[in-house]
């Protein structure tokens, strides 16, 4: 056991084993991209894709 | 037999068992058919055989609310009608166009499709038409329509010899009725104006008012204040519910190969909504008009599609170099939700040579069709793109939601509703059989009767009715 883990409370341990899953929230979203999905564009009706 | 004046008529000694005012394509349908039937009938037509200024001065008024044409310019009151300027654009409402729509409201006829397509042998004959090919479904919501482009029958023109040579048909030129007199059950007699000057009145066992979709409703307003309601005892309706096709450029559309559409000899293909489309999205009918790019269009185009998608633009642009048509304007006409605010009333100020009000239209185009235009446009822009046909470019204006442009086609000459067909009399003036609701003896023609307009060209439609209506009609006088 290292020496933080040693200083450390169990109660703590616990405590953060617990926020783990909400930690998951604040990562950056990576939307799917649908390259057949239609977009409205300066007028321009299109698919995604066109717009790589 | 034709005369030039209800003088010369009254000399032949004729006996008409009804009289239809008007000679367009109303009124010469019903004529015919009645004439065919065995049944003497005169037709009073207002103008003569050839377009004067002084005629169409009659035909003046005034629109409050949208812009719109003058009213002396839209309708042509000679013989032949209105069918003189039509430009021979044919189609009939479709299945979808007679079923009443949730969402908006006062649609629905109390007739089907299944009732005029007895009558479209007919009319194929009448107006020298090909048989038309079923729709073709571009996707779950676009169908790809036929409009066929007829040889534009000018009904004056056409049946003018016949008319002549009928021992069953008389037809009065520079002759109509500046009302008709009522007591609430029979239309007793009408008051003639012929060659600028009172003629008397004339009297028949029935009467067919077949004056267009604007005279119509004027005629029987005029009648009805004269005759204190008995001319259409159930008012409520009349001359409300008018309709038009309001008709704009919406944008632009660049397309993969646009010979996939067959476009016809003018270069140009149309669209329609599905009923599944138009449900989902609460929407009016409408039609959207390819019509081929002049090529510098094309390359301006192209060049707003670079700055949005390049690679896009390039690709298209190897097709124009390809096929050098692949570009087309997009015209939108759509179908009118119809309302009682869109109406007919007499002019209290103004009055024509005879000394009838003259039209005051209240015409103004709804949020519904707004939208309309709006969704109908992102829908086919939609299904181009789904479908890999070509790409859409909607009009700033529209999605803007700036005012509708004064310097476009505006509409299409197409005057529908005032007297229209239902069982509701609050709401309709015409039953099933086109007879004004409480008068046994008052029918109308023409595309005043129409509940709602749908999105197609309405000459086709007013032409079977008018063979539906003869038809009866010669019944009813046979007995």
């Amino acid at each position: 056991m290292s020496r933080f883990m040693r200083k450390m409370s169990r109660r703590a341990i616990v405590q953060a084993l617990i926020a783990l899953p909400a930690l998951s929230l604040f990562r950056s979203q990576q939307p799917v991209v649908d390259a057949d999905e239609i977009v409205e564009i300066n007028g321009w009706i299109l698919r995604r894709s066109d717009l790589t | 037999m034709i005369f030039n004046s209800y003088e010369a008529y009254k000399q032949a000694g004729f006996r008409p068992k009804a009289c239809i005012l008007g000679s367009g394509p109303a009124g010469t349908t019903i004529a015919r058919k009645l004439g065919a039937a065995g049944i003497p009938v005169v037709v009073l037509e207002a103008g003569s055989r050839e377009f004067s200024e002084e005629s169409q001065d009659f035909y003046r008024g005034k629109t409050v609310g949208d812009f719109y044409f003058d009213l002396d310019i839209t309708r042509l009151r000679f013989m032949g009608g209105s069918s003189n300027h039509w430009a021979g654009w044919c189609r009939v409402l479709d299945k979808q166009d007679f079923e009443p729509k949730a969402w908006a409201p006062d649609t629905g006829w109390p007739i089907g499709r299944a009732d005029i397509e007895p009558y479209l042998g007919e009319v194929h004959d009448i107006l020298e038409l090909p048989d038309f090919r079923p729709d073709v479904p571009v996707s779950d919501d676009i169908r790809w329509v036929q409009l066929i482009k007829s040889p534009a029958v000018r009904f004056g023109e056409k049946f003018a010899d016949e008319l002549d040579k009928s021992r069953n048909i008389a037809v009065v030129l520079n002759t109509y009725a500046t009302e008709l007199t009522g007591d609430g059950k029979r239309v007793t007699g009408a008051k003639l104006w012929s060659n600028g000057h009172d003629a008397g009145t004339f009297a028949a066992d029935y009467f067919v008012t077949c004056t267009g979709g604007l005279e119509n409703s004027r005629l029987l307003l005029w009648s009805n204040e004269r005759s204190n309601g008995g001319v259409v005892p159930n008012a409520a309706a009349l001359g409300r519910y008018w309709m038009e096709h309001p008709t704009f450029q919406g944008g632009n559309a660049i397309l993969a190969n646009y010979s996939e559409f067959e476009v016809d000899a003018s270069k140009e293909a149309f669209f329609s909504p599905t009923l599944a489309a138009m449900e989902r999205l609460q929407i009016m009918n409408f039609g959207i008009r390819l019509i081929e790019s002049p090529y510098p269009n094309v390359k301006k185009l192209i060049a707003d599609l670079a700055c949005t998608a390049p690679n896009m633009a390039e690709w298209m642009s190897s097709q124009l170099d390809q096929r050098l048509r692949c570009a087309a304007q997009l015209y939108v006409a759509w179908e009118q939700a119809p309302l009682a605010s869109n109406q007919i009333e007499l002019s209290k100020a103004d009055v024509d040579h005879a000394g009838v009000p003259r039209i005051e239209l209240r015409w103004k185009k709804s949020p519904l069709e707004r939208r309309t235009l709006l969704e109908g446009l992102r829908l086919f822009g939609t299904t181009m793109a789904q479908k890999n046909l070509g790409r859409v470019r909607i009009d700033d204006w529209i999605g803007d939601g700036g005012d509708y442009p004064t310097n476009e086609e505006t509409a299409g000459n197409h005057h529908m509703g005032g007297t229209r067909m239902g069982t509701d009399v609050l709401k309709s003036v015409v039953d099933a059989n086109c007879k004004v609701h409480g008068m046994d003896n008052l029918y109308v023609g023409g595309s005043s009767v129409f509940c709602t307009s749908g999105q197609c060209n309405p000459t086709t439609t007013i032409t079977a009715l008018a063979c539906r209506l003869g038809e009866h009609l010669g019944k009813v006088i046979a007995v």
